[in-house]
């Protein structure tokens, strides 16, 4: 057999072909980052070097002017206000979601399947429809540009951190949970204590993709929050865009700033992430 | 009922409880908010009135909405078959490959950054004077403000955030097919072209599916991008159905016609999904 299939590939062609194809998916993973990198070397420039250079060259001098400028304008708070967002949300998520997800995976209950799949239902309405009564809802109430007008529409879980979790929580042998019972845990214990512990995988892949939306979420915080107290860095990144118009040293400061955190979890955690994305793709 | 049963379904629904306290106020009520303001009419600061069908004749016979929905439906006919493509070009090439997850990772980079910095980022490289392709190409070619180019060049900037996420989920694909299959395919003589039409894309079925349903509900709602790119000019050409609600709710101070024109928008996506979803188990006899 292994002969035969060492006879049927013909090396030479197979490793030229080979080289080509690396030669393909290099070329365009460098034209993939070639923009960020890019901006983020604009970034670096005096705006004299920007105004006489070709938008290619590389910063010399190096300068941090562009960053310190950007900061004072209302970004480092924003930095601060996006930050704090992020983790009251993803909290927020992580707990209720976890609950959720353990009664529909693990309780039997009347109604329970009927509320599941409507609940999963819910996933379908895009949020540009629920947009603007939720701004309505929440100006009535006097609660628009104040922190919590950021945090209270997605800290109560989503549909989908809630089926993700329930896959999950399914496939955790009913022995585990059983033994638990018998030792006299209640609900809470056995969750604090068994599914918690046996389910980090998914739960780091949940808290991974709630931060990445939080932190990039852009159309709630634009209608929620107005001025520089409660602005997040998406709306003030879209701001300094309009306000330094073409001067692009700033901007790209700016994007620079917005994308880097990211950049930086998403290296960190690559393995993490590409499994989650794995996970979401084929469950 | 016996009071275990009863004990088992207050637990349940007390686990619940949270969850279904955001479900109800943060999507239930906005829908029947979204309901009552599409038969009434408001500018956001004076009186209420009824109007009955009013702000649906308005919205069905705006011009600048069916506009809109037809601007929508073409950026979403130029993203998702080139993401779907170049993606699954990406994923055939790095799946089964030395250094593979390193590339990987550079090709998902995009997706991970928010849409709003990207959509910045690329005003830059798209600016006429200083902007990074234009000094590439030596022309001084005006990519966002000619009317021809506007969405296009909207439309590679979302194609280009999204490969690498679109590739990641065929390389997860491809990664699950046993490789004696491919072997075997290879041992009956198949070439690389034949093994991809016959054994890896009939395989592919389920994700190819979760990709092209997920790429065109997010292509049909996309915002940011466009907020940061365009803004919909030049001349409407960029104005996708989500800046049209937007401005309609926000700049226009009419948010009876924008829940109209959402609810216009929701039935649209869901129409979508369900002819795919028909489309897909007609074609390959799934259930998904």
């Amino acid at each position: 057999m292994s002969t035969e299939r060492t006879e049927r590939r013909h090396r030479g062609p197979a490793v030229s072909r080979s080289a080509a194809a690396y030669l393909l998916l290099c070329a365009g993973a460098l034209l993939t980052v070639a923009p960020l990198v890019l901006s983020a070397a604009t970034a670096l420039k005096t705006p004299g070097q920007f105004a006489t250079g070709s938008p290619l060259s590389p910063p010399n001098p190096v300068t941090g002017a562009n960053f310190h400028t950007v900061l004072h304008h209302g970004l480092g708070r924003a930095v601060l206000v996006t930050a704090l967002m992020t983790v009251f949300v993803t909290g927020g998520q992580l707990i209720t979601s976890t609950l959720a997800a353990y009664a529909f995976a693990r309780s039997d209950f009347p109604g329970r399947d009927a509320l599941f799949w409507g609940y999963l239902g819910t996933m379908m309405v895009p949020p540009i429809v629920t947009l603007i009564p939720l701004y309505l809802m929440f100006a009535k109430l006097g609660w628009l540009n104040t922190f919590w007008a950021l945090v209270i529409p997605f800290v109560f879980g989503s549909p989908y951190a809630i089926f993700l979790l329930r896959q999950y929580f399914r496939s955790i042998p009913a022995e585990l949970l059983d033994a638990a019972r018998l030792d006299g845990a209640h609900t809470l214990d056995i969750i604090v204590h068994v599914i918690v512990p046996v389910s980090r995988p998914i739960l780091a892949t949940l808290t991974l993709i709630t931060v990445v939306s939080q932190w990039n979420n852009f159309l709630w915080p634009l209608v929620a929050s107005s001025g520089e107290t409660w602005q997040v860095l998406t709306v003030a990144t879209a701001n300094l865009q309009t306000q330094y118009n073409t001067q692009w040293t700033l901007v790209t400061a700016a994007t620079t700033l917005a994308i880097v955190p990211l950049v930086l979890l998403f290296l960190i955690f690559q393995r993490q992430v590409l499994r989650s994305i794995a996970w979401t793709g084929l469950k | 009922m016996s009071r275990r049963v009863v004990r088992r379904a207050l637990t349940g629904y007390a686990l619940l409880l949270p969850s279904l306290i955001g479900v109800g106020c943060f999507l239930l009520l906005p829908i029947a908010v979204v309901a009552w303001l599409s038969v009434h009419s408001w500018n956001l600061l004076g009186p209420v009135r009824f109007t009955g069908w009013d702000n649906w004749r308005a919205v069905l016979s705006d011009r600048q909405f069916g506009h809109a929905l037809v601007v929508t439906l073409a950026l979403t006919a130029l993203v998702v078959p080139i993401q779907t493509v170049l993606g699954f070009v990406v994923a055939a090439l790095l799946a089964r490959r030395r250094g593979g997850t390193a590339l990987q990772v550079l090709y998902a980079l995009p997706w991970m950054c928010a849409p709003v910095a990207v959509g910045v980022v690329w005003q830059w490289v798209f600016a006429p004077t200083g902007g990074a392709l234009n000094a590439v190409l030596g022309r001084r070619i005006e990519w966002l403000s000619e009317p021809a180019l506007a969405l296009p060049s909207v439309a590679a900037v979302s194609i280009w955030s999204n490969v690498g996420y679109v590739a990641l989920f065929f390389v997860a694909g491809i990664r699950a097919i046993p490789a004696d299959l491919l072997d075997a395919g290879a041992l009956d003589g198949a070439g690389g072209w034949q093994r991809i039409r016959f054994l890896v894309l009939p395989l592919l079925r389920p994700t190819m599916f979760f990709v092209l349903v997920t790429g065109v509900l997010a292509a049909f709602q996309t915002f940011d991008t466009v907020y940061a790119l365009t803004k919909g000019a030049p001349d409407h050409r960029t104005d996708v159905v989500a800046m049209r609600i937007f401005s309609e709710a926000f700049d226009a101070a009419r948010p009876g016609r924008a829940a109209v024109m959402a609810i216009v928008v929701c039935a649209v996506m869901m129409l979508i999904t369900v002819l795919q979803h028909r489309y897909f188990r007609d074609r390959t006899g799934y259930e998904y």
